[in-house]
């Protein structure tokens, strides 16, 4: 089976809980961070095949992060999911501008979320559908 | 007359006779040579007309057989013709089972999909609780306990607006311990049994607005938190986010889970704070 990596970046332990509950039963390797920086960091490092970012974090914030995971080249083209409380258009707006490629709002629905991961990594994905 | 001239008259008669029968003869016979030219004429014609009667009759025949071989190729195509009706036939009655089969197929697919939708939210709800649960005894740091609650608050159930309140020693009022979102001084404390909030706790049951639909600035619930009967805090729930829809099952759950084990882990987290603060020699 051809997994794929994920890099989860909350700075919620919850948040990060409840994301791997969600991906557990997927082809999915997952990797956490618990900060913009970190997150930023650990893309280089382990060049995921998708980014989860939530916006607000410490230290850097989601949308920071997400500027400078497009900027660098070896990351560039990694599509990147927002996860946000704010579902608003301007918020959404903002994601978009600075390079995320789509947006999942807080609580997070796993149907939902399952869905878009599975929308950007593919057929593999789709067992976790089945 | 002498004899001899009747001799001459005689023969002169005869020849004349003779004459006359000869010419009547002759006359007779070109009538006949006629009617033979005649007759042969006849017979040729009838020859061809024959002839040409059995060309007539071996086109006929000819004819005839390609009549005998359309008529069989027609009924061999009569029989093929039934035997594909009775394959159309056959072919329709197990096109009807087929169709019959695939919209049973297609009923259990839907049961299904649903059941697998049932099955997903159900797993997706228990993981809220489960996750909920397993971060609220995590620690048992009083800060850690206190923004896990405002984590769960704003992550799992979707509103941006929490105080967390904690009853003073002598049960006379609830102390703001902990917000997210809201005016502090606003709701700096209230008095156990006294004004909306107040009353509601004293019965020790959670409430829920279930009418409150997101964005809406209304309190969303006031969930008591209880060790056994006794309620030493409450969480108030304020604004959901602007993008949720109303409440849903899982959240009166997780509200109820709140009740108890935010309160537990609390209880815990505060045990441990005066434990740890208190000098060895006190404790021993």
């Amino acid at each position: 089976m051809n997994r794929k990596k994920i890099l989860l970046v909350d700075d919620s332990s919850t948040i990060l809980m409840m994301e791997k509950f969600i991906l557990r039963n997927g082809p999915y390797d997952l990797v956490t961070a618990a900060n913009g920086e970190e997150g930023v960091r650990k893309a280089s490092e382990h060049l995921p095949d998708l980014i989860l970012l939530d916006v607000i974090m410490p230290k850097m914030g989601g949308f920071e992060a997400c500027r400078l995971i497009r900027s660098t080249e070896s990351t560039s083209q990694i599509p990147i999911i927002m996860v946000t409380t704010r579902g608003e258009a301007a918020n959404v707006e903002a994601g978009w501008a600075n390079g995320c490629t789509d947006y999942v709002t807080k609580p997070i629905n796993s149907i939902e979320l399952l869905a878009k991961v599975r929308n950007f990594l593919g057929d593999g994905a789709a067992e976790v559908l089945q | 007359m002498s004899a001899e001239e009747k001799n001459r008259s005689y023969i002169t008669v005869v020849r004349e006779e003779l004459q006359q029968y000869t010419q009547g003869l002759l006359r007779e016979n070109e009538k006949l040579r006629a009617m033979a030219t005649a007759l042969e004429s006849d017979k040729r014609r009838l020859e061809l007309e024959i002839i040409e009667a059995r060309v007539v009759l071996d086109q006929q025949e000819v004819l005839r057989r390609k009549m005998e071989s359309f008529e069989a190729a027609r009924t061999e195509m009569l029989t093929e013709v039934t035997r594909l009706v009775q394959a159309r036939d056959a072919a329709t009655r197990e096109l009807d089972l087929l169709r019959t089969r695939i919209g049973d197929v297609e009923r259990e697919n839907e049961t299904y999909a649903a059941q697998y939708h049932q099955i997903e939210n159900q797993s997706s709800n228990l993981s809220n609780l489960y996750v909920a649960s397993y971060q609220l005894h995590a620690s048992v740091e009083r800060g850690t306990v206190l923004s896990t609650i405002q984590e769960i608050v704003v992550n799992l159930i979707g509103s941006e607006e929490v105080a967390i309140f904690e009853l003073d020693g002598d049960a006379r009022e609830f102390r703001l311990s902990s917000s997210f979102g809201v005016d502090r001084m606003r709701l700096k404390s209230f008095k156990a049994g006294s004004g909306p909030i107040g009353k509601c706790l004293v019965g020790g049951e959670v409430f829920v607005n279930d009418e409150v639909a997101g964005g809406e600035d209304k309190l969303t619930a006031c969930v008591p938190l209880k060790i056994g009967e006794r309620v030493i805090g409450a969480i108030l729930v304020f604004r959901l986010l602007e993008h949720k829809q109303g409440l849903q099952a899982v959240d009166h759950e997780l509200f109820e889970l709140l009740s108890i084990h935010a309160s537990t882990a609390l209880y815990c987290a505060n045990l441990h704070n005066s434990v740890a603060n208190t000098p060895l020699a006190v404790l021993g």
